[in-house]
């Protein structure tokens, strides 16, 4: 009789273990929002023409402003996303990055393109007017500014530097901070893709 | 062998699925939802200075949405906020700040000046409460129309229609709850327990007892 409680006992506590480990929620790396609505829907350009966030439907879709001047936090956010897609193989084809520019003047969707390819054959560079450029940056909580750099630089652009995802029905599922690692946002487009 | 085997699996699921609804029913744990993104703005405040999003980076903000010449009492919007200031002491923040930003929608008449005088006709406390507006009307619009999701429209007769709302955002500058103008509820109750509810959040929600808090949000246990 003991022996049988004893089983019993033993099944409950190493099922309830299992249990807990197996359906803990994940944890993101990035903060999750639970928008009731989908993003914005921009429309912007890049070297092929017109390209809208709607245009990607059933993929996750990253967002990151920048632009092809800034000096690193550019560089080391499109080569963490890159690495972390290198990592998911065939996963990948389902996530499409899109860099939009902030610097309308000096990155042509010419220069975009060569720019985001260093990173990834697959990655998007797009951009458009200063008013599409506000209101698209404005809606994705995302402030820049113009700022003098050095003589040889140009001016600079500060700008908020979240890697937004979107989600395969369109809705914003996720803002990174910058500093993300690339195993951490795998991480969690590997769990989104799952879902 | 074969039995207990059985009664301890149907146990263990019985025991899961009870207590998911027990943490639904009873929400030991709420939240607010983390609804969108807060728009990004670069404003001109009431001192002429620049008020942008960044800078309200790291504080819990309540925006609210009007005009100065919005005829008294304008929805009792000032009040309340006023009220709010008053109670904060009510809510343990910690080091949290806590700030106000009403922005204007009629650019035009609400210059920097004019919202000086304003501040100083209802003897704001511009310690935590900005008030600010920007010339681009377009942008304006994107910020309060589609960023805030708050309705305003200029009448043509040098007054607006418009929705008079609150909107609490957080220190990532995420929207975490909308207050529709109510004449039944104390909106600044309403706002001071949600802002203890936040604040309890960005304390409590490290190492382990942050998967209490996500599966907080997964189950929607939000604060009413």
């Amino acid at each position: 009789m003991k022996i049988k409680v004893f089983i019993s006992v033993f099944v409950l506590i190493t099922g309830l273990a299992s249990g807990v480990y197996f359906f803990r929620p994940h944890v993101f790396h990035g903060t999750v929002i639970q928008s009731p609505e989908q993003a914005f829907d921009f429309t912007l350009t890049d070297v092929n023409g017109d390209v809208s966030l709607s245009d990607y439907r059933g993929k996750l879709v990253l967002i990151y402003f920048g632009y092809t001047f800034c000096p690193d936090i550019c560089p080391a956010t499109l080569a963490n996303v890159a690495q972390a897609l290198r990592t998911m193989d065939t996963k990948a084809d389902d996530v499409q990055l899109i860099m939009i520019s902030l610097d309308p003047e000096r990155d042509t969707p010419k220069k975009l393109a060569e720019y985001v390819a260093h990173f990834h054959p697959s990655f998007i560079g797009i951009t458009g007017s200063k008013e599409q450029l506000d209101e698209t940056a404005s809606l994705y909580g995302i402030f820049y500014e113009k700022t003098e750099g050095a003589v040889n630089t140009g001016y600079m652009i500060d700008h908020t530097a979240t890697l937004l995802v979107i989600d395969r029905e369109g809705y914003l599922k996720l803002v990174f901070p910058f500093g993300v690692t690339a195993a951490e946002i795998a991480d969690d487009l590997k769990y989104m893709l799952r879902q | 062998m074969k039995n207990y085997l059985l009664n301890g699996i149907y146990g263990l699921l019985g025991f899961i699925v009870i207590s998911a609804f027990a943490f639904k029913i009873f929400q030991p744990i709420q939240v607010l939802p983390r609804m969108q993104l807060s728009p990004a703005f670069n404003l001109i405040d009431q001192n002429n200075e620049r008020l942008t999003s960044e800078d309200l980076r790291g504080q819990f903000v309540i925006f609210n949405f009007t005009y100065t010449n919005c005829p008294a009492p304008c929805y009792n919007m000032n009040a309340t906020i006023q009220e709010v200031q008053s109670r904060l002491d009510e809510i343990e923040l910690g080091d949290i700040k806590v700030s106000f930003v009403t922005i204007s929608f009629d650019p035009d008449r609400d210059t920097a000046p004019v919202l000086q005088t304003y501040v100083d006709s209802i003897n704001a406390d511009t310690e935590r409460w900005s008030f600010a507006t920007t010339p681009n009307k377009d942008l304006l619009k994107t910020i309060i129309g589609s960023g805030f999701e708050t309705y305003y429209e200029d009448k043509g007769d040098g007054t607006f229609a418009f929705d008079p709302t609150f909107v609490l955002v957080d220190g990532w500058g995420i929207v975490r709850a909308e207050y529709r103008y109510s004449t039944e509820v104390s909106l600044a109750d309403r706002i001071l327990r949600h802002l203890g509810v936040l604040a309890d959040e960005v304390r409590n929600s490290t190492g382990s007892a942050k998967l209490a808090y996500e599966a907080a949000h997964l189950f929607l246990c939000y604060a009413p």
